[in-house]
């Protein structure tokens, strides 16, 4: 009876659809089309379903490779699928739960809500993080990913999730690695499908479609791929920065390391002044993009604000492009932590994904890059800077 | 004699129903309070404890010791006792309408109150059980409906239904300004609907829809403030404060409700760029499940209910007077018609002139 009473209501006023499936990243297959001059339909078509073959779907993920300890099966299944909680309070559906809205079902950053943001949500598939202790060009370490969702970034949309339950954090952590990792070898699969396997011309010969089993050219190139990403995931560790020992100072001494520093700041080796202004006031005017949507604009040579050209993205779903904007360090915030070893890390790696460039460490002053004193310096004053308005 | 006596009557049997009404518009409030807090907050709920979290969220530490335990029995079950509270008493006024009500079309409104707190049960229920989101829309949809007719009947089973309105000697108001007074509580339920939209908004909902639900919903919160304010401009002088006086406080209660709004966008999305001016925007951390937070969400959709509700008890108010109004005024030109208009001392009546 009840059920009749269910179905009947479901019936007329339609309910949650399911979820079938991830949807293909359609932005990148148009930059790539445009800058290989080829069509990615086919491409992004099988790479679509290999990677669903290989990743599962929004409501059932799986791991494709189970060797590896990078995220547990358990945790992927927890925060996927429809929100519900169990009788003893263990919820479901984290990821549904807490950030659809902002960084959307395939951590696309494309969340129902994301247009009103700035900046926008993060893009997972990119596998490119802004707030990490590794290198620049390497994946954050879990306990990074893990400090981004306890402390939240302030000054962004992206909450703090102290108040979740730290096991469901643990688990988004691990879901938030799945996402990035399937949407990264999405990418590259529907690359290596136009530049190895000749899906551009007219369709691959036989053998050579993409395959999510270890066969044939299509199953290799496949492999490759999903090796790679998951490796650069795996050895994330090794590349931490490590980070000299910084000491507090205090009085004359401080103020004369901030003194040097803002020499520093203002000097030609670092010339942080010239992005974000004199004395960190973030006055100069800049046009500049980060690198996700330099993709779809700058790099395949569309002007950003030109509305016709990009219509096709847009359309795609991509999300109107958006300056960034080098931060006002003056009362400034930190999105990153604005601890000294944070900061050491910021300006000796920059930030990925943004114009911010690194600094190179020199062990002697040679007018190329820094050597660690004057970094330190220039930490203080940065730190200087925040408190100061 | 007979018909004065039947007067005095007719207010002692219009009493006990109305007093239920008015018991139903009291318990259905703080049910709705308490539903805004069971969607916002359960989450946050679920895990009674967070070790290792105290030293995050200082200033709301104490607030959840002092809360916890109690407040989160009282959201647990205080929703779904409220709930059969509710429905207990809709049981009663549907007998007290039944055996003492002459009108029959409010014996109808009754049984329709009783049905509406069922099915708003039975919505409920099926939506915790397939925790399906547009089960919960039409839930969170319904409620503030419901509410709104439980104080339209309590309007209508008032003393002044058949009293005061009727001895208003003013001029009716304008067309214009009854149609004002109709776009309020229309206007607030499409509000409601659009809210419950961004409220639960499916996991896959593209960014553009929600976007023009937003605008929408901002655009049409200033509109409603604007007509809240020509309706009250009209209004103002009418001479009668039954309906003055709720115009006045639609103002208050939609700016309110505009300041929250932003508020739940704030705690939910942080600062949006169009407001980045404001001091300490820049440094703001949304935090999920934050006490506060839900507070002010919970709010917004609980002023949204109330809104809707003065603004029907307004327009039932405006309806009858204008009524009134207007029947006395035909009775002075043209013949008398079926009701005679009574003269009493303390009030005057539309009384039928036969019994
Ligand atoms: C209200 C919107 C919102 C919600 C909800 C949200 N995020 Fe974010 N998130 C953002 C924004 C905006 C950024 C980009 C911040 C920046 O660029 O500095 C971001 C960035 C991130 C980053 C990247 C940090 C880095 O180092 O680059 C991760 C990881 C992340 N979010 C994970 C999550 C997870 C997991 C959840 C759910 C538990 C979540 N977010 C919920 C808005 C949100
Ligand atoms: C090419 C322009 C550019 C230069 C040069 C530059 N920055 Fe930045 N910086 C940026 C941008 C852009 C951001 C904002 C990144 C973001 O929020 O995504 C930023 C952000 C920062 C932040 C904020 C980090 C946080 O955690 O929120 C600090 C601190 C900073 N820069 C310091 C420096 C220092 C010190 C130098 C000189 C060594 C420097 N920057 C040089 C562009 C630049
Ligand atoms: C007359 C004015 C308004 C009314 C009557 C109103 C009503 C409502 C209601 C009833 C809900 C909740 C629906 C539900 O839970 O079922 C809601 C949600 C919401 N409203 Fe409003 N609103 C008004 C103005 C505004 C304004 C000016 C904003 C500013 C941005 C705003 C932002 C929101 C947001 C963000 C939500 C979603 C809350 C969530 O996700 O939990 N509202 N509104």
């Amino acid at each position: 009876m009840r059920n009749a009473v269910l179905i009947a209501v479901c019936f007329i006023l339609g309910c949650d659809a399911r979820i079938e499936t991830f949807l293909p990243n359609r932005v990148f297959s148009l930059s790539l089309e445009k800058t290989r001059g080829a069509s990615a339909e086919r491409a992004t078509e099988d790479a679509r379903r290999v990677v669903q073959e290989l990743y599962g779907t929004p409501d059932d993920p799986s791991w494709p490779l189970p060797d590896n300890n990078l995220a547990d099966l358990q945790n992927l299944v927890r925060s996927s699928g429809p929100v519900s909680s169990e009788k003893d309070g263990t919820h479901l559906g984290l990821f549904r739960e807490h950030c659809v809205v902002c960084h959307a079902l395939e951590g696309s950053g494309l969340g129902a809500a994301s247009v009103f943001q700035n900046p926008y949500p993060r893009d997972f598939r990119h596998g490119v993080f802004k707030w990490k202790s590794t290198e620049r060009g390497k994946k954050p370490t879990r306990h990074d990913i893990r400090q981004i969702l306890v402390n939240g970034i302030p000054g962004t949309a992206m909450p703090s999730f102290a108040l979740v339950d730290p096991e469901d954090v643990d688990a988004l952590v691990d879901y938030v690695i799945f996402l990035s990792t399937r949407g990264e070898v999405e990418r590259r699969v529907i690359a290596a499908a136009i530049d190895e396997l000749d899906y551009g011309e007219t369709s691959p010969e036989d053998g050579w479609e993409l395959d999510s089993r270890n066969e044939g050219e299509g199953g290799e190139v496949v492999h490759e791929v999903l090796e790679r990403v998951h490796a650069d995931w795996a050895e994330t560790q090794d590349h931490e920065v490590p980070v000299p020992s910084f000491s507090d100072l205090t009085g004359k001494a401080l103020a004369a390391s901030i003194a040097r520093g803002k020499e520093v700041f203002h000097g030609k080796v670092a010339n942080c002044a010239g992005c974000h202004g004199p004395s960190g006031d973030g006055s100069l005017p800049t046009l500049d993009y980060d690198d996700w949507t330099k993709e779809y604009t700058t790099r395949i040579g569309l002007t950003p604000d030109d509305d016709e050209a990009l219509k096709p993205f847009r359309e795609a779903g991509a999300l109107k492009p958006r300056r960034i904007m080098p931060r006002k360090l003056q009362g400034g915030v930190f999105h990153g932590g604005g601890d000294a070893a944070s900061l050491f890390r910021r300006i000796t790696q920059g930030i990925a994904g943004t114009p911010m460039p690194a600094v190179e460490v020199v062990s002697e002053p040679n007018g190329k890059g820094l050597t660690v004193e004057e970094i330190w310096d220039l930490v203080r004053y940065v730190q200087h800077l925040s408190t100061s308005r | 004699m007979g018909a004065e006596s039947n007067l005095a009557d007719f207010h002692e049997q219009g009493s006990l129903i109305h007093r239920l009404c008015v018991l139903l518009v009291c318990l259905v409030w703080p049910l709705i309070w308490v539903g805004g807090l069971v969607t916002t907050y359960d989450a946050g709920m679920a895990v009674p404890d967070w070790p290792g979290t105290y030293g995050y969220n200082l200033f709301l530490y104490p607030y959840k010791t002092w809360l916890l335990g109690p407040f989160d029995l009282f959201i647990e079950h205080g929703h779904r006792l409220l709930g059969a509270v509710v429905g207990l008493v809709a049981i009663c006024l549907v007998a007290s309408a039944y055996f003492r009500e002459r009108r029959r079309w409010v014996v109808v409104l009754t049984w329709g109150l009783l049905l509406a707190v069922i099915s708003q049960g039975l919505l409920g229920g099926m939506r915790v059980v397939w925790s399906d989101r547009t089960l919960a829309m039409v839930h969170g949809c319904f409620g503030p409906a419901f509410f709104a007719l439980c104080v339209a009947a309590a309007v209508v089973t008032g003393r002044r239904w058949n009293g005061y309105w009727a001895r208003l000697g003013e001029r009716p108001l304008s067309p214009g300004c009854v149609a004002l007074v109709v776009a309020i509580p229309v206007l607030s339920y499409t509000q409601l609907v659009l809210g419950a939209q961004l409220r639960h908004v499916q996991p896959n909902a593209a960014p553009g829809g929600f976007a023009m639900i937003v605008a929408t919903h901002v655009i049409v919160a200033f509109f409603l403030w604007f007509i809240t304010m020509l309706a009250w401009l009209r209004i103002r002088r009418c001479g009668d404060l039954t309906l003055s006086r709720p115009a006045g406080l639609l103002i208050g209660l939609v700016g309110i409700q505009i300041a929250l709004g932003v508020g739940t966008w704030v705690v939910n999305y942080g600062w949006p760029t169009i407001l980045d001016w404001f001091p300490g925007s820049t440094g703001f951390l949304v935090r999920a499940k934050g006490f506060s937070d839900s507070i002010i969400v919970t709010s917004h959709v609980a002023t949204g209910s109330l809104i809707l509700a003065v603004s029907s008890m307004l327009l039932v108010r405006v309806l009858r007077s204008q009524h009134c109004l207007k029947s006395n005024v035909d009775r002075d030109v043209a013949e008398p018609t079926e009701y005679e208009y009574r003269n009493n001392t303390e009030q005057q009546v539309l009384e039928p002139a036969t019994v």
